[in-house]
Parts: C-alpha cells; structure tokens; sequence
C-alpha cells in the first residue's frame, strides 16, 4: 500500500537518506528503529510529503506523492500522522481537535462528525474529556487526543513519529496501548520507536536504520532478539542495556 | 474651575463637529490599515519569493516617510495625477497606508510566534494553506497581536491630529480655529486633550476586552 523505492534525501552537503526501499501491506504494522540521527524520521516525513524527497519515488495505493501537486492534501486526508509533540491545536478542545479535520477538510456534517469523534475518544478512554482544552490534559491525554485526531479522517494508515518519545515514563504505556489497540484493529501502521517492546509485541515487522540506510530488516521477532548484523547488534545492546 | 467649565461649554459645541471627525477619521484608518497590513503580512508569512519582496519592499519605504509628508503627498501631488480626494479621503487612506505598516510588523510578529508544529499538523489532516490560515493559524495569533494592536489603535487615535495639515477638520484643526479667534488658549487646548483622552479611554477598555475575549487558554 505504501511504496517507497530509492528515496535519497540530502539537507544540503548531508546526505540523510541515501537509498531507500520499503514496502508496507495493508494491515500491516512496520516499526522503525535506529539511533537519533539515522533519518528515521525524515523518511517518514517523506511519505506524507512533509518533506520532500530528492530522489525516488512514494506511492500510496498506486498515487504518487509530491508535495508540489494539489493531490498531495488528499493524500493527507489518507495517511495522516501523530507527532512526537502532539501537536494539538490549543485554542480548540479535545473533541474540536478531533472533529477540525472531518468538518472542515472532508466536510462531513456537523452532526456525523461530533459523533464519530465522541465514539473515538470514548474509545482511547476519554470521553469525559471532550470539551477540556489541550493545555488542562497529561501528554499522555494529548499524545491520545492526536491518535484520535488522526483517526477520525478514516485514514488508510497512520505515521506515528516517536509517539512516546516526549512523555514522561509513567504516561507511556496509555498510549501504547491506544496503539496496540488500533494495530489490533487491523489499522496500518508506520512507526518511528525506541519501543522495544512495543516493536516486539506489535510490531509484524521491524526496520533498522543506520546512517540513512536500512541496515537489517525483518520480523519483529527475529530483528529484535536474535540480530544478523553487527551495527543492529550494538544498537540493540545500547537500547535496551541503557 | 466653573470659569474653565463655563468657556468650555461654549466651545463644546464646535468642538464636538471635530471630535465627530476625528472618530470617523480613526475608524476609517483602523479598517484601512488593518486589511492592509493583514495582505502585507500574510504576503511576508507566504514564504513565496516574490511577494515577500514586495511587502518588505512596501513596508519599509512607507515607514521611512513621515506621515506628515504622506498625506502632503496623497491630498496635493496625487491631484496633478487625476485622482481627486477629498481632505477627508486623502487623511483616511494617507494614515491608513502608514499605519498599515506598524500593523504588519504587530501580524508578523503574531504569525511568527506560532509553532512549526502547528502548520504541520494541519498539513498533515489535509488543509491547504487557506483554511489553515483561517482554523489554525490566525486565531492564535490574534492573542499574541491583540496587546500591540491595541497599543497602535491608540497611537493612531491621536495621529489623526497630523490630518489637520491637510484642512481635515478635526478636533485639534477645530481646537486652532477656536483658540485663534478667542485667544483662550489655556481653555481651548486643555479641553481638546481632555476629549482626546477621553476619547482614548474607549479603546483601551476595547483592547482590554478583546484581549480577555481571545486571551484566556
């Protein structure tokens, strides 16, 4: 569904992304792992066109992703994303965060939309939040309110950028599992982690970047506990002996 | 003191026609110079080249001309162009334009002060830049720009007072005409800055009101 061939990227003399080549299925749920720096994230941003690419080629279901066409909004609507800082709008309440996209982007009516959205942050456990401002809920609540926010535009996958990497450790594992939820829910994923465990328990398969490229690729299970390569090895031994 | 209220009494009435212009006029520049400064800002905030070299480029050169010299321009050199305006016209759109300028700077500072990740998360649900400006963008900065707005409302209040030059004839143009033919000076000119502070009192509750309105979360 989503097809990444050959994609170099540079910012200017640095090359971060020198090389590409990934293919996520329909359903499927694709962890990326890697140290700080390893282009992880610039890839991702690659595919929703955030950022542009320099060479190669992103395809969503067969339709190319440019950032300089009309259809990349479209493509949006369709793979959206949750962002390491949420991101949240803060001058619109948790349920208006949710509905902002339907409404105003899909133009669903007012009606439908609250209510999909209400059913949505019932279902990541908080509808008793609805009308609270972001600035009033944990980042765990607001990292919950932008999974819903992304999932109330019906998306055929969703980019999750470091979703825990800013929350406190205690407020992690409530958005975790709003993840595996949705994984669960046969939703397609794409995540950029230092989850390990998170790799390993939903994760069908994971990548391993290293210096633009991606080094080791797999299931889940197999990259994870038992490497084949060496860089793969060391970066697994400084994640999870830290 | 009943004496200064007496005189003041008598030069109300005249007075009055001005301060009706003085508000008029400070109205019509406000509406002038804040759609005008939204475009340059906007304009600048677009990031495309070419217009942003065009709102620099306008913005600097008329906050480097004193407004006095803007209006001479607008109300006697535009004339021997073919456009025509009434001193009324020429002092509205002459401070219009030079307000204009101070407002984009207050827009863009309000526009800037936004977090990147706000555009991108708007990118990312799929709005283009129109309606992202419209649900995401300006409705907070409004709360960054109210405090300077209203700052620069005020200072534009008093600046109408520049119009007289060109026969505009509001309150201090008013205030001359009486305090020449009566020679009360000490009466005339106290009670004109009286009304303008009066005057003034309104905009700052206003700017206090917006502010609380959009301030709050």
């Amino acid at each position: 569904m989503i097809r990444l061939e050959n994609i170099h990227k540079r910012f200017g003399d640095l090359e971060v992304l020198k090389g590409i080549d990934v293919e996520v299925a329909q359903g499927e749920v694709v962890c990326l792992i890697g140290a700080s720096g390893s282009g992880k994230s610039t890839l991702l941003r690659c595919i929703n066109g955030l950022e542009s690419h320099d060479d190669g080629r992103v395809t969503i279901d067969g339709v190319e992703v440019d950032r300089r066409k009309p259809s990349i909004h479209d493509i949006r609507t369709s793979v959206t994303m949750v962002f390491q800082r949420f991101n949240l709008f803060p001058h619109r309440t948790a349920l208006e965060n949710v509905i902002e996209g339907p409404i105003y982007v899909k133009g669903e009516p007012r009606r439908e939309a609250e209510a999909h959205g209400r059913a949505l942050l019932d279902r990541i456990g908080l509808a008793t939040k609805a009308d609270s401002y972001p600035a009033s809920l944990s980042g765990g609540q607001q990292q919950r309110v932008a999974i819903a926010r992304a999932l109330a535009m019906r998306p055929k996958a969703i980019l999750f950028d470091e979703p825990t990497s800013a929350l406190d450790p205690e407020l992690v594992g409530e958005v975790l599992a709003a993840m595996r939820d949705l994984a669960n829910d046969g939703m397609t994923m794409l995540v950029v982690t230092h989850e390990m465990g998170f790799a390993r328990e939903v994760g069908d398969r994971v990548l391993f970047m290293d210096g633009g490229l991606i080094v080791e690729e797999g299931p889940a299970e197999s990259v994870l506990t038992d490497p084949q390569h060496d860089r793969t090895r060391d970066f697994l031994r400084r994640v999870l002996n830290k | 003191m009943p004496q200064f209220l007496s005189k003041a009494g008598q030069y109300l009435p005249i007075l009055i026609d001005g301060v009706v212009i003085t508000v008029s006029l400070t109205i019509a520049a406000l509406v002038i110079s804040t759609v005008l400064g939204l475009v340059w800002a906007l304009m600048r905030y677009s990031g495309i080249g070419a217009l942003v070299l065009i709102s620099k480029t306008i913005v600097n050169t008329v906050r480097g001309i004193p407004i006095l010299v803007q209006l001479f321009y607008i109300y006697f050199v535009l004339p021997e162009l073919g456009i025509e305006l009434t001193a009324f016209q020429a002092g509205a759109i002459g401070l219009g334009i030079a307000y204009s300028c101070y407002m984009a700077e207050n827009f863009r500072a309000g526009l800037e002060a936004i977090e990147k990740g706000q555009i991108e998360a708007a990118q990312s649900i799929g709005m283009k830049w129109p309606l992202m400006m419209r649900r995401v963008i300006l409705p907070q900065a409004i709360r960054t720009v109210l405090p300077p707005y209203g700052n620069t409302m005020i200072m534009l209040l008093k600046d109408t007072s520049q119009a007289s030059v060109i026969t505009v004839a509001e309150l201090t143009m008013k205030g001359k005409l009486v305090a020449s033919s009566t020679f009360d000076n000490m009466t005339v000119y106290t009670f004109v800055a009286l009304l303008y502070l009066a005057l003034s009192v309104p905009l700052i509750l206003l700017a206090g009101y917006l502010e609380r309105r959009f301030g709050t979360r």
